[in-house]
């Protein structure tokens, strides 16, 4: 009888062991940027009356989305300069030459997180955002969040716009006058759930 | 570019004019001390926005490349240092400048455009093709001398950064505007001293004489303002290798038909020869300026029932 309870206790405790390593704990959701699904764009000021729209077609990003602990959010995405796209070849080309983008120097645009704060309806994160071989903090606001399921394959959106200065960023102030300083990114991405 | 060219003669002549006699190594420190400070006074003029540590190639140009061959030409033209050193110094530096002019960008990174073997071989053959070119006109300018090598080289310096400036890269072209204006002056000025001071001056061929600091900057410049144009802005292979060699045409009045023939003779026939590619280059480039770039200066196609206008360039 003793045997008997000495096992079955042995079986509990194994039991309980097992319970406590195999219960999943709530970590952080991984997504990939979903390049065909996403967009970043901008609009620049030309000659202070009208405004150019442009995008970068080559993106890529990731997010690690902790819905316990927002803070353990992160956030990175890597534009490809190169990928410029205004419609015009001519323009493009142009953009991609030092004047502009100096894209064989900088061939990427880079935003990684270093704090995350969960506000209404999104997350406000503060990270180094580094354009054409210089990096300064910037807060943005990425509004949405919310997971949703299409065909087994979990996914979350955000957007997002945020207004720099190209001066602010080693532009060449003289190459700015018919193209404005400021320049305005609006980023629409969703994730893909790794 | 007249301060520039302004302050590039005051410089020569103060500087020779302090001294009693004139030798050819006088002649070449007052040359390098010319280009240097009207070099630094033209690009503070022109505003290139440039920065510390370098940007981009042209800071990399302006602020690496062109100060060591300021160095290596002060160091090169003192009669005590064997011709032999003077020549390794150029070579060295031959072989760093594209090495320097490609730091830091895609060509060189692990997961950019090039394999380490494709960007070792080209930094290779680009820094001997300078090298190349440079032993070839300084041997010219030896040989023969004569004022038209530094016109030649100018006139290359101009048509690359014409060239470079019309596919695309502004700033890239307008670069070279300085060193035309600095060469031309330092090269007028030490002809001016050459035959105005002719009793002072204590070298073989007075007339025909080109300092080696002229030729040496002129050919680096010329190298690296085509080597920033193709690699990092939009000017193709060929246009590049056709200006950089121009300059070599000059060798032809070597041949024995024009070989003894009058200097200014020589110096048009030099010119004008060196002239002929470079013209089609510009106007090529041109032609593809007119072609890609219309739609961003705003001129409208006649088709569309419009007038042509033009408006600020916009990109």
């Amino acid at each position: 009888m003793i045997r008997i309870l000495s096992a079955s206790t042995q079986m509990l405790v194994c039991g309980a062991i097992l319970c406590v390593y195999t219960t999943p704990t709530f970590a952080a959701d991984e997504y990939d940027y979903d390049l065909v699904h996403s967009s970043v764009s901008f609009k620049a000021r030309h000659l202070d009356i009208g405004w150019i729209h442009g995008r970068f077609n080559d993106v890529a990003g990731k997010f690690s989305i902790d819905r316990e602990d927002p803070s353990k959010s992160t956030f990175s995405l890597t534009i490809k300069t190169d990928s410029v796209d205004t419609a015009n070849e001519a323009r493009d080309k142009h953009l991609r030459q030092p004047d502009y983008f100096d894209t064989k120097q900088y061939p990427t645009i880079e935003f990684k997180s270093t704090s995350t704060k969960a506000i209404d309806g999104g997350y406000e994160v503060t990270g180094d955002f580094t354009m054409h071989g210089t990096t300064n903090k910037i807060t943005i606001v990425l509004m949405g969040g919310k997971e949703h399921s299409f065909k087994n394959v979990k996914r979350v959106a955000f957007s997002t716009e945020l207004a720099l200065k190209r001066s602010d960023y080693g532009f060449d102030k003289k190459a700015i006058g018919a193209i404005g300083d400021k320049a305005l990114i609006m980023i629409d991405c969703e994730g893909v759930r790794k | 570019m007249g301060i520039a060219a302004a302050a590039s003669v005051v410089v020569v002549l103060v500087m020779l004019a302090l001294s009693r006699s004139i030798n050819e190594t006088k002649l070449n420190v007052a040359c390098v001390f010319g280009i240097g400070i009207g070099l630094a006074i033209g690009n503070a003029v022109l505003a290139l926005n440039l920065s510390w540590p370098p940007r981009n190639g042209l800071d990399r140009l302006l602020m690496i490349v062109v100060p060591a061959v300021l160095g290596v030409e002060l160091i090169a033209g003192f009669n005590r240092v064997p011709r032999v050193a003077a020549w390794l110094l150029r070579i060295s530096l031959s072989l760093a400048t594209p090495r320097i002019l490609l730091n830091g960008s895609v060509y060189l990174s692990s997961s950019g455009d090039w394999t380490a073997w494709r960007a070792g071989a080209t930094i290779v053959v680009c820094g001997l093709g300078l090298a190349l070119v440079w032993s070839l006109l300084s041997w010219l300018s030896r040989r023969s001398g004569g004022l038209s090598i530094s016109f030649a080289l100018c006139l290359a310096i101009q048509c690359s950064g014409v060239a470079v400036m019309l596919a695309g890269y502004i700033k890239g072209g307008a670069a070279a505007i300085p060193f035309v204006a600095t060469l031309l002056a330092v090269s007028l000025s030490l002809r001016m001293v050459t035959k105005h001071a002719a009793s002072r001056v204590e070298i073989d061929k007075p007339n025909g004489f080109v300092a080696a600091g002229i030729v040496g900057v002129g050919v680096v410049s010329l190298f690296s303002l085509l080597f920033i144009g193709r690699f990092f802005g939009d000017i193709s292979t060929g246009p590049a290798l056709t200006i950089l060699l121009a300059p070599l045409l000059c060798w032809t009045t070597e041949l024995p038909p024009l070989r003894n023939r009058k200097p200014l003779f020589v110096a048009s026939c030099r010119l004008a020869l060196v002239a002929i590619p470079l013209l089609v280059v510009v106007i090529a480039a041109m032609r593809e300026f007119d072609r890609e770039m219309s739609p961003l200066l705003g001129k409208m196609s006649k088709n569309d029932g419009t007038t042509q206008q033009t408006s600020h360039r916009s990109s």
